[in-house]
């Protein structure tokens, strides 16, 4: 069996009174793109700068493709890169010259350093302007130089945090076409974003954290199913009596009821359908609908149907029972 | 074998110290801070407190000395480090497979290869223009170079104290300058040692810069208030300390996260 190439266990971060990062195991295998998934503040950068040697947890460990962080962080930094989500580049330094101090940080030979540096910016789209300073830079060029930079000693492992925030649509699309096109390469990527999409798109299992605490690892499949089951239509009708709201709630697309002041919200694996028996039903009932707006689940509110579930959602005097809890990996050593 | 290993340890972090510290000069020493607390702060100091009173050339260069060492090695980590630590390049290096020790190393080297180089400088215009002439030459060179060394170190060490985010130049290097700004005045490089109250004679013996003061003046005028062994093994002394506190503040720093 291969060694894992990244088997956190029990990883804790405290500041103070906070549990930044709490008791977080999971285990990454290689050849993976592995997301990690949050709200901004959830944890997942202090798990990174852990995981990367930069920070000491307060308790736990992990293995870098079998190296303790604690006990061997010498030989755990030499199997990986990482690109934080501030693009660590010098800005009054050539991209030429940043990928080769990046080759002489890993003490690379000099014409390997060469080699490597002119392939990875052909790679990136920048050789033709290599010998330009970093700030005349974009901030997507900039991206893809500190990525560069990382992959200069070809580590099997990336760390990659929010690697496209702040980025336009065309850096970003860049951005995950190189990611795919690394993993193909081989390299193991770990990639934190608060972008739920990006996740789905990019990852062959997602890990959701927040409060420094992980909900569950799935694979994005699993996780859109549930997702799915916490779509929700916002409606708002004049006049709604109370045996009208259990009607609604009785439309056959509507799995669960919670009323939000004067609007009904109504969850649903499919908003469209549901929409469609709502019009029909005003039609047939002489109702006028104020308003109406379909709702994504926000990261928060999967986390927590992931970790408690949706309580207590009831129309009128009738409560809707307690959503299913998924029977995912949660937070716990696989 | 064991020794084979470590050799190759050894170069290997010597290797990326001086990788570094060729990038710092390549990023830094046209830095606008650099230039200002570095190159001419001192000079600034030096007129603003020699000029009117009658110093013999050779005196002038041994002031000038102490002050150049002190000021412009000491400048360079709280520039180049909060600038470091800003941009997150620092987190860079901490990632790379490279001792804490290399790392600081490099960024030191920077402070002293910038001291050492206008110092020696200063040297060369005094010797061409004043005719002043070093009693040993070569030992002066070496005395230069441990005192940037020294003062780069205690600059580092400034930079390095510990907080809980990245902090702009200006916040570290206004503290930094109130302490070396008293420290010139109690280390013999504008009130001569043996002119000065017995309390801060003995205060003085706590800065580095009095056995750089003193050192100088036994290598350029011919004479010192002690002996020059105690100077250099003074200012060997305040280097390992200054370092070992810049690890160990980084250390705590790890500990909180950078």
């Amino acid at each position: 069996m291969a060694i894992a190439a990244i088997e956190a266990e029990e990883l804790t971060r405290v500041y103070g009174s906070l549990r930044a990062v709490d008791g977080v195991s999971f285990t990454v295998e290689p050849g993976e793109i592995f997301g990690f998934l949050g709200p901004n503040g959830a944890g997942k950068t202090t798990t990174v700068r852990m995981l990367t040697t930069i920070l000491t947890p307060t308790d736990g460990t992990a293995r870098i493709f079998g190296h303790d962080i604690r006990r061997d962080s010498y030989g755990a930094r030499l199997q990986f890169g990482v690109v934080p989500e501030e693009s660590n580049v010098y800005l009054e330094l050539s991209a030429w010259q940043n990928l080769l101090f990046s080759a002489r940080l890993y003490r690379i030979p000099s014409h390997d350093a060469r080699l490597r540096a002119e392939r990875l910016l052909q790679l990136f789209g920048l050789w033709g302007r290599h010998q330009e300073k970093v700030q005349v830079f974009s901030r997507g060029m900039r991206r893809k130089v500190a990525i560069a930079m990382s992959l200069i000693h070809e580590p099997r492992l990336l760390f990659l945090d929010e690697p496209t925030s702040g980025l336009d649509v065309q850096s970003t699309r860049a951005i995950h076409e190189l990611i795919r096109h690394l993993n193909q390469q081989g390299t193991t990527v770990f990639l934190t974003t608060h972008r739920m999409e990006e996740a789905q798109s990019l990852c062959t299992r997602i890990a959701i954290i927040n409060r420094g605490r992980l909900a569950t690892v799935d694979t994005p499949t699993k996780l859109r199913r549930t997702l799915q089951q916490l779509q929700a239509v916002e409606v708002q009708i004049d006049g709604l009596t109370k045996a009208e709201e259990e009607a609604l709630q009785a439309l056959p697309t509507v799995v669960r009821a919670l009323r939000r002041g004067s609007a009904l919200r109504l969850y649903t694996p499919e908003p469209v359908e549901t929409i469609r028996e709502l019009l029909r039903y005003a039609d047939e009932n002489g109702k006028k609908i104020a308003a109406l707006e379909t709702l994504q689940p926000s990261l928060e509110e999967v986390f927590l149907y992931l970790t408690e579930g949706i309580e207590g959602v009831t129309v009128g005097e009738q409560a809707v029972p307690q959503a299913a809890k998924l029977g995912s990996e949660r937070g716990g050593k696989r | 074998m064991k020794v084979q290993q470590t050799l190759a340890r050894l170069r290997r972090e010597l290797a990326i110290a001086l990788a570094i510290a060729a990038k710092d000069v390549q990023v830094y020493y046209l830095a606008p801070p650099m230039i200002m607390f570095g190159l001419l702060l001192p000079f600034f100091m030096f007129f603003s407190f020699s000029v009117r009173r009658g110093l013999a050339p050779a005196e002038s260069v041994a002031r000038l000395l102490a002050i150049t060492t002190f000021f412009t090695a000491s400048s360079a980590g709280p520039v180049i480090l909060p600038m470091e630590r800003r941009t997150r390049t620092f987190e860079r290096m901490l990632v790379a497979p490279v001792a804490l020790i290399s790392v600081l190393a490099g960024e030191a080297a920077v402070g002293m290869v910038f001291g050492a180089g206008v110092s020696i400088l200063t040297l060369l215009l005094a010797t061409i223009f004043l005719g002043v002439r070093s009693v040993s030459p070569v030992a002066l060179i070496a005395a230069v170079l441990l005192a940037s060394a020294a003062f780069s170190a205690l600059g580092l060490l400034f930079a390095s104290w510990p907080t809980s985010s990245a902090t702009p130049v200006g916040s570290i290097m206004m503290p930094a300058t109130l302490v070396r700004w008293p420290l010139m005045f109690v280390s013999g490089v504008f009130v001569p040692l043996e002119q000065m109250s017995q309390p801060l004679r003995a205060i003085s013996y706590l800065s580095p810069l009095t056995y750089a003061q003193d050192l100088f003046d036994h290598l350029v005028m011919g004479r010192g208030l002690q002996p020059a062994a105690l100077n250099w093994a003074a200012l060997v002394a305040f280097l390992v300390i200054f370092i070992a506190a810049t690890i160990w503040f980084h250390r705590v720093q790890r500990q909180r996260g950078y």
